[in-house]
Formats: structure tokens, C-alpha cells, sequence
């Protein structure tokens, strides 16, 4: 099945989707490929900041306005992806006074609201707050929902006739002289491999994009950061809560629904996968964020995890911290002589559609076709209806199944789900659901999740390898914050899976289950 | 009160020990803040993976000990863990008794369609065992989330039957409402007629494992009269229905014979003084009351017992504070791989005893002179990963009370 279409587009995270969006609103039509599932980068791997611009106004300016612009316009375009929570920036005693003013003046340039609090006016806002604070400056920083945020846009672009292929890696790039025309695709599910040709390629691959590049011989200078992150089983906080200093580890806790996430850290990293949190990680995140919301220390934690900042350097030394949140647009034509390739790459989850805005111009442009970009105007589509407990609670009929007691996933929801969506994996549905996100990280319900599946017959292989595949790839989050509550729980679900079920030796994630 | 002997925790190692020391005549408390694990996991009484089919329980048993010297087993030895087994299975005399397959270890066939080794197993569940042979029909109900026929039928190479939503059901089907409905006739009987529509050539049919609480072996029958063939239960998630049958059996018996039962009661200080211990707080809130012995058996289980507690920096144990043996830092707690090979090394973390169960230090110091410790919370072995969990309960149970009793 070869496709012909003017863009492809690979990548299938925020900017990826984003691209597909614009163009196709632009009618200009693209497929785009994702080797995963949608968001399985960094896209889907971050702490869900909706960045008001203030923590990079005094370091970096540039990125700090594009924030705050493209704060502004998701709330207009994607309010259901997002809660306005507003955030603090509180400051400690061992934080300098000098950096607060310089801060308050930085943000006022880079044209961010600000408002400052004594310690008595932000702990009645936020009680859990360290009450030894000396003021906060609030900010509008909120939580966004980057799964619905992608999957919005995948929607849409689906809509006005983007084709979007997921489980699907390019193996090799068309390049015909000096121009490429396409590349070869690969459907790792099935093993089935085709031609799309198009005329133009984008590479939106993140921290991947030097392995797309390859294929064309060339290489661009990235650093990759791995940043790491902590959920607790509560929500400790109502505002984002950030330390009113220079940038550093575990200097932000972000609320989102029920939980609070804590990050980050920033480790250079080598691998594109590296999504390891080690123990020093993990005790410094606590420490950190301890220091600005005490009872943190007593919290349950339920996860770690990491995400890979796709840093562009420009040139320049200093730290990880110092390199520009700011995006980097590249054109290999011009670049590197290889026509209608290019690269776009670095920047934030939040300034996802000014990087996709700046893309589709540069096609525009190239394809001499003058489309004004309309992305900031029309609003994103509602995919899923996100249900508070409340609300979910009230959908439980009697005798119903709620196959995720943490969540309140029901037997229902899933059907419903299984219904829309061609199924191929069961991270399709770990994606699309709060399923295993909760206390017990699927300890329970992924089995009735498979008891399903198999009932449906969409399970070709056995049950208990993906069963096994999916234990041990849950393993990675729930290792590092093994004590208290989480390891008594652990013990338990060990019991049950090695013990009850006698299951042993360790498979691969992401096996195919469709034929 | 005082009282000869208390035991605090109660899991099977504690009901065990308080059988065994009232055996022997003495006035004994036992009391804990829960069932134990005993109703999450025991379905049936594991003694050792490594048991070879056919290899009779002393052989194996005695070459386990040989080869691990620090193991619960090696300080209990094999002629203990006999006897201790044979004083457990005494209280399930037939029909709903503990049996052994030719003194070996059987293959059960689990909730997860896979096959288990086991010790010794329920008549209701003996039928299960040749079931990968000689097949069968695997029977779950429509609603209820905690098993799926199909799931455990397809890797067991037997048909499966999921049977429709009955009227007894308003609320959410669970393990223990359906162990309920199960005792009742009529719904055997309206069940029952639906498999036997169903059945094909199969001469037995397999359950998940909550054919009652109270009388498994009436259920069993009940159902077979109406079906036309023997009938089987399988181990499913926690809840462990047949769990909970070895608890009221334990709790029944106790009470009989005298012993004080306090369920729902958990130990907020021990009193010591030296290396002896006076008395114990419990708190029952809003009530507090104080509990004195001459002996103490300790049987408060791992984390999910709550016998061990595990912070940021280390393992310990809340009640006496005693010594817990355990890797030097939390990075080596768990390996890489959660299927790994190797048994993560926090399972093998716990209390070190002398010979006799009581408790020492890492140098092999008596720490506590009238304190005996029984169960899972013992180092030095891994109960899932060896299968013993249950005779290391029983074992460990059994030898910590003869201990404590003797003089």
C-alpha cells in the first residue's frame, strides 16, 4: 500500500501532531508516522506545566515570551486540556532577595503578569506551603493534560484529512540527487513495509532526531537532558509551587487531577531511552520539594519517571540548565544541501504550536503557497469527556464492573474505547485511560484488562506474556520509591503474580497482538 | 490479664503457635490487627518448590536444609516440620481435609491458566490436578472481575463457560458474595442446570476457588449431584476464600479450647525491661489496655503484615525494635529486572534467631531471653519465590511454641 502526499511528517508527539494539524487546516495534505504510540516521547513524558514563561524570564527572554504567548493562546484553543491553576514562585530564606527583584522584573519585560504575596496571604492560598516562606510571586502557570493535548490534535488533523500511522518507523529516507522525496515505512507490528512518497519530509522526533537523520548521513548537535520526576497519591497542592531561584533540581511541584508531580532533575544523558531514575534522583527530588511543601515527605509515593529534554545546541558551553528552552527550525537544503528536509526540534511541550506554526510556514513558503496558519484561532476538539472522581464515581451502575478500583475505569469505558479504536497493543489503551494510573500502577487491573482483551479475542498471543511484559515494564517506575506504603503493596502484588499465578522470567515489552 | 503466653499476630504461624502451646496445656492470648496473609495468598499449604515430583517430603526437604544452613527450615529440621505438618492437618479432618499427592508436590492449575506446585491441597481442589491431561470445563460468572474463563481455559487446553448475570446480584460481584451465593441450594441448583445445558464431554468442571466458606465439600457435592460431574476450584486473586476457611477452622478451635482470640487489636508498645519483656500495650481505641505474659512469640508477618516497615533509609521492626537483617542500602533492596532470576535481596531480610527461634543480634547475641519469633518475618528465606510460604508458617509456628513451652 504506497502512499503519495505532499508532507511527511515523523514524529507523532506534541509538535508532530501540531504540524499535522496546521497543514491540514492549510489543506496541504501529510501522513505522519510514530514508531510508538502517540506522546510515547517526551511529549508524553513530562510533569503536565503548562509554563506561564516566569521560570525562564531571567535566564532566557526569548523563551520566556514565547511561553507566555503560547500560554495564552492554549487556553483559548485547548481549556479542556487544561486547569488554571495559577502558580507561585515562593522564595525561602536561603534564597536571595536580589534574585526575587530581578525576577519580578524580568517577567514584568518579558510581559508576565505578576502579583506578590506575603507569607501570610500565600500560605491561606496554599496551607501545605513551608511555613518558614518569606513571600511568593504568583504567576499564571497551570496544568495541562499532554496526552488529551496530543491526541486533540491528532483528532483534528485526522479530520481535515491528515492520515496519522501509528507502530510505524521509517527504515530508510528517498533521496533522489539532492532532494528527498519520501521515505520507506516499516509497520512494526505487522512486519509490513511500503513506500510513502511525498515532497517534503519533516523530522519531529525530539531527542530521536539525530537517528532519523542518519539516514541521510547528516547529524545535528543536541544534548540530551534527562529530567526526572516523582507522583505522589495525593494532590499536596492547589498552584503549581516553584522556588524563586535560578533554575535547579526539584525546584516545581505541578497538581494534575489528583496527584502532585514533582521534578525535575537534569542529567546529560547519552541514550534516547534512558529512563532510569536512580536512587540519588529520587532523594534529592524529595529533599528539594520537601523543602517547599513539608508533608511531601510523608506522601505515598506511587512512580518515577523520566522524560528526555531534546536540548539544540546552538554553540556555546555551560550546563544543561544554561542551553536555550528556546526551538530550533532547521532546513537541510540550506544547511546541508539535502532539499525539502528539515528539522524542528528543542523548545517545550507548551510552545508546541508556534514550533508546528513556523514549520508549515516554512513548507508554505517552499511549496510557494500562500495559507495563513489558523491554529491559534480554532479551537481543539474535545476527544475524550475527562471525568473528575466525582463524576466517574456517579457512573458506576449498579452491579457494573469497575475493572480499576484506584481510577474507577469501567468494564464500559474500556468497551467503549475497544469500539472506537482499531486495537493493536495494550499500551493503546493504557494511553487512552486512567487505567493502572493510579495507587496500585495496574498491580490489579491489568489483569482483568487482559481478561477482557482475551474475551474479545484481541489477544493473539498468550495473555500472560503481555502480562509479564507489561509487570516488568511497570517495574521501572515503581523500583526506585520502594519503602513504606509502596513496598508493602509491592510485597503484595510480587505474591500474587509470582506467587498465586507462578509466573516467571522476564519478556519484552510491546510485543504485536494483532496478526 | 496475664496470661502463660501471648502471640502477637495473626497469620498461620501465629495460630499455629497458640495450637500448639495450648496443646500443651497453657493459658494463652493471641491477638492481631488483621487475618494475616493468610486470606490474601494461602490457597493451598506450599512447602517447597524444589520438591521434586515424587520425591518424598523428607529426602527433599533434608537436602534444602543441607545446602541452606540459615534457611527457617535448617532451625526448625525436617523431622519438626513433619510432625508440625501433621498437627496442622489434624484440624481438617475429611471430608474437607489437606491431602498430598504421593508425598510430592501436585500441579494446580491457577487463575492465570498457568500450572503451580504445591504441597498439600483441599479435596476440593484434588480434581484440578491432571487437569492439563484430561481436560474439563472452566466455569466464571459475567460480572465477576477477579477471574476469566477464557483467559485460564485457552492456556489449559480446556473449553471455558461464563455464565450470565444472575438475579442474586444487585452490588458489585466479589469473591466472598459469591462464596455466599454458593452456599445457598437454590443458586447451586439454577447454576448447575445452566452448566449441565452447557457441558459437552468434559468430566469435570473447574470453579474459581469460592465454593463457600463455611462448607466447601457440601458446595462441591450440591454442584456435581446437579451437573453430572466432579467438580474442582482454582486459585484466583486476593481474596483467598480458602484462605479465610483455614482461619475460622484456627479461630473455631481456639476458642473452643479456651484461648483468647482478639481480632482486630494491634500492639502499640512492648514493656522491657533488660533483655525480658514485661507486658504489652494494646491499643483498641478509644480503649488502651495492658497485657502481661511469661513468654512472648512474635508473628506479626512481612510489610503487608505489618511486622517489618520499611522507610527511606532502612528496614525495622516497630513492635520490639529489634535487629533486622538486611542489604546495607535501599539501591540494593530490588534488582533491575522484576522477573529477575535471582529473589530480590529484601525478601530474605527479617529477624535472625538461634536455634531456638529466639531472637539475636548480627553478632548471634541474644537479644530478647522470653520472645520467639515464628513466621515470615524470619530472614533468611524467600516464600514466594521458594513456594514454602505456608510451611514455613506452620513450621516456624509450631517450633517457636514447643520452644517457648518447654521448661
Amino acid at each position: 500500500m504506497d502512499i503519495k502526499t505532499e508532507v511527511l511528517i515523523i514524529g507523532g508527539g506534541a509538535t508532530g501532531t501540531g504540524i499535522a494539524r496546521d497543514l491540514s487546516l492549510r489543506a496541504i495534505p501529510c501522513v505522519l508516522v510514530e514508531k510508538g504510540d502517540l506522546a510515547s516521547g517526551a511529549s508524553g513524558r513530562n510533569h503536565g506545566l503548562l509554563h506561564s514563561g516566569a521560570r525562564y524570564a531571567v535566564s532566557d527572554p526569548e523563551a520566556a515570551r514565547e511561553c507566555i504567548s503560547e500560554n495564552r493562546i492554549l487556553r483559548r484553543i485547548a481549556g479542556h486540556c487544561i486547569e488554571e491553576t495559577g502558580g507561585l514562585f515562593i522564595s525561602l530564606s536561603e534564597d536571595s532577595p536580589q534574585f526575587r527583584e530581578r525576577f519580578l522584573m524580568a517577567c514584568e519585560e518579558a510581559g508576565i503578569p505578576t502579583a506578590l504575596y506575603s507569607r501570610d496571604q500565600a500560605l491561606e492560598l496554599e496551607p501545605e506551603l513551608n511555613p518558614d516562606l518569606l513571600s511568593a510571586v504568583k504567576v499564571p502557570d497551570g496544568a495541562i493534560n499532554p496526552f488529551e493535548l496530543v491526541r486533540a490534535n491528532a483528532k483534528d488533523a485526522e479530520r481535515h484529512g491528515a492520515k496519522l500511522l501509528f507502530h510505524t518507523g521509517i527504515t530508510s529516507l528517498l533521496i533522489d540527487q539532492n532532494q528527498v522525496r519520501g521515505g520507506l515505512a516499516l509497520d512494526l507490528l505487522s512486519g509490513e513495509d511500503y513506500k510513502i512518497e511525498a515532497s517534503f519530509v519533516v523530522n519531529a522526533t525530539g531527542a530521536w532526531v539525530n537517528q532519523v537523520l542518519k539516514l541521510a548521513g547528516l547529524r545535528i548537535d543536541m544534548a540530551l537532558s534527562k529530567g526526572s520526576m516523582l507522583i505522589t497519591n495525593q494532590r499536596l497542592n492547589q498552584r503549581v509551587i516553584n522556588r524563586c531561584r535560578p533554575a535547579s533540581d526539584g525546584d516545581i511541584v505541578v497538581p494534575n487531577e489528583t496527584v502532585s508531580i514533582l521534578g525535575t532533575t537534569s542529567v546529560r544523558s547519552e541514550e534516547v531511552e534512558d529512563f532510569e531514575v536512580t536512587p540519588p534522583e529520587v532523594s534529592l527530588l524529595l529533599t528539594e520539594a520537601s523543602r517547599m511543601i513539608p508533608a511531601i515527605r510523608g506522601a505515598r509515593l506511587i512512580r518515577a519517571y523520566a522524560g528526555i529534554r531534546p536540548l539544540f545546541q546552538s554553540g556555546g558551553t555551560g550546563g544543561d540548565r544554561q542551553i536555550s528552552r528556546s526551538f530550533a527550525l532547521i532546513d537541510h537544503g540550506e544547511r546541508d544541501g539535502l532539499k525539502n528536509l528539515m528539522t524542528i526540534t528543542g523548545g517545550k511541550l507548551i510552545t508546541y504550536r508556534l514550533m508546528a506554526e513556523r514549520t508549515s510556514d516554512l513548507i508554505c513558503r517552499k511549496m510557494g503557497v500562500d495559507v495563513s496558519c489558523s491554529t491559534h484561532l480554532k479551537p481543539l476538539p474535545v476527544v475524550a469527556e475527562s471525568l473528575r472522581p466525582k463524576d466517574r464515581l456517579q457512573k458506576i451502575a449498579p452491579g457494573g464492573e469497575v475493572l480499576c478500583d484506584c481510577e474507577l475505569v469501567r468494564r464500559e469505558e474500556l468497551e467503549e474505547i475497544l469500539e472506537t479504536m482499531q486495537f493493536r497493543d495494550i499500551r493503546d489503551i493504557l494511553h487512552r485511560t486512567r487505567l493502572a494510573k493510579g495507587t496500585c500502577q495496574g498491580g490489579f487491573c491489568v489483569y482483568r484488562l487482559l481478561g477482557l482483551l482475551h474475551e474479545s479475542g484481541l489477544v493473539k498471543e498468550s495473555p500472560n506474556k503481555v502480562l509479564k511484559a507489561f509487570l516488568e515494564e511497570r517495574w521501572k517506575g515503581i523500583r526506585p520509591i520502594l519503602w513504606g506504603g509502596a513496598l508493602k503493596e509491592e510485597e503484595l502484588i510480587e505474591s500474587i503474580y509470582k506467587g498465586i499465578f507462578n509466573l516467571k522470567d522476564s519478556v519484552e515489552f510491546g510485543v504485536g497482538s494483532s496478526e | 490479664m496475664h496470661f502463660d503466653l501471648i502471640v502477637i499476630g495473626m497469620g498461620l504461624s501465629g495460630l499455629m503457635a497458640a495450637k500448639t502451646a495450648s496443646e500443651s496445656g497453657s493459658k494463652v492470648l493471641i491477638l492481631g490487627k488483621g487475618m494475616g496473609a493468610l486470606c490474601l495468598f494461602s490457597n493451598t499449604i506450599d512447602l517447597l518448590e524444589t520438591l521434586p515430583k515424587g520425591m518424598k517430603l523428607d529426602e527433599g526437604l533434608s537436602q534444602w536444609i543441607k545446602d541452606h544452613p540459615q534457611h527457617p527450615y535448617s532451625k526448625v529440621g525436617a523431622k519438626i516440620v513433619e510432625e508440625a505438618l501433621t498437627s496442622f492437618t489434624s484440624l481438617f479432618p475429611l471430608p474437607y481435609s489437606f491431602v498430598s499427592a504421593g508425598d510430592g508436590n501436585s500441579l494446580l492449575p491457577t487463575g492465570a491458566g498457568t500450572l503451580r506446585p504445591t504441597y498439600l491441597i483441599p479435596t476440593t481442589m484434588v480434581a484440578g490436578a491432571s487437569v492439563r491431561e484430561q481436560g474439563g470445563l472452566i466455569v466464571g460468572f459475567k460480572g465477576f472481575k477477579d477471574f476469566y474463563p477464557d483467559y485460564a481455559a485457552t492456556l489449559l487446553g480446556c473449553r471455558s463457560l461464563t455464565l450470565p448475570p444472575f438475579r442474586t446480584f444487585h452490588e458489585e460481584i466479589t469473591a466472598a458474595g459469591l462464596a455466599r451465593s454458593m452456599e445457598k441450594e437454590s443458586f447451586r441448583e439454577e447454576i448447575g442446570r445452566e452448566i449441565r445445558r452447557e457441558m459437552g464431554n468434559e468430566t469435570r468442571v473447574g470453579f474459581p476457588a469460592v465454593l463457600g466458606v463455611r462448607d466447601p465439600w457440601g458446595v462441591k457435592k450440591g454442584l456435581e449431584e446437579t451437573i453430572g460431574a466432579e467438580v474442582f476450584e482454582i486459585p484466583i486473586l486476593p481474596p483467598s476464600i480458602p484462605g479465610m476457611r483455614i482461619f475460622n477452622r484456627f479461630k473455631e478451635w481456639l476458642v473452643q479450647r479456651g484461648v483468647t482470640v482478639l481480632l482486630g487489636h494491634s500492639v502499640s508498645k512492648a514493656i522491657l525491661r533488660g533483655r525480658r519483656c514485661e507486658g504489652i500495650r494494646v491499643s483498641n481505641p478509644p480503649l488502651s489496655s495492658f497485657y502481661s505474659a511469661d513468654r512472648y512469640i512474635l508473628s506479626t508477618g512481612r510489610f503487608v503484615g505489618g511486622g517489618l516497615v520499611a522507610n527511606e533509609e532502612k528496614i525495622y521492626e516497630p513492635i520490639f525494635d529489634l535487629p533486622v537483617s538486611q542489604p546495607r542500602s535501599r539501591e540494593e533492596w530490588f534488582r533491575k529486572s522484576f522477573f529477575s532470576n535471582l529473589s530480590h535481596p529484601v525478601h530474605q531480610a527479617g529477624i535472625l534467631t538461634d536455634s531456638s527461634l529466639r531472637p539475636v543480634d548480627d553478632k548471634g547475641e541474644r537479644v530478647l531471653e522470653n520472645v520467639w519469633i515464628a513466621g515470615s518475618i524470619l530472614a533468611g528465606h524467600d516464600s514466594t519465590n521458594e513456594k514454602s510460604r505456608e510451611g514455613v508458617e506452620i513450621a516456624t509456628g509450631y517450633m517457636a511454641a514447643k520452644c517457648a513451652m518447654k521448661k
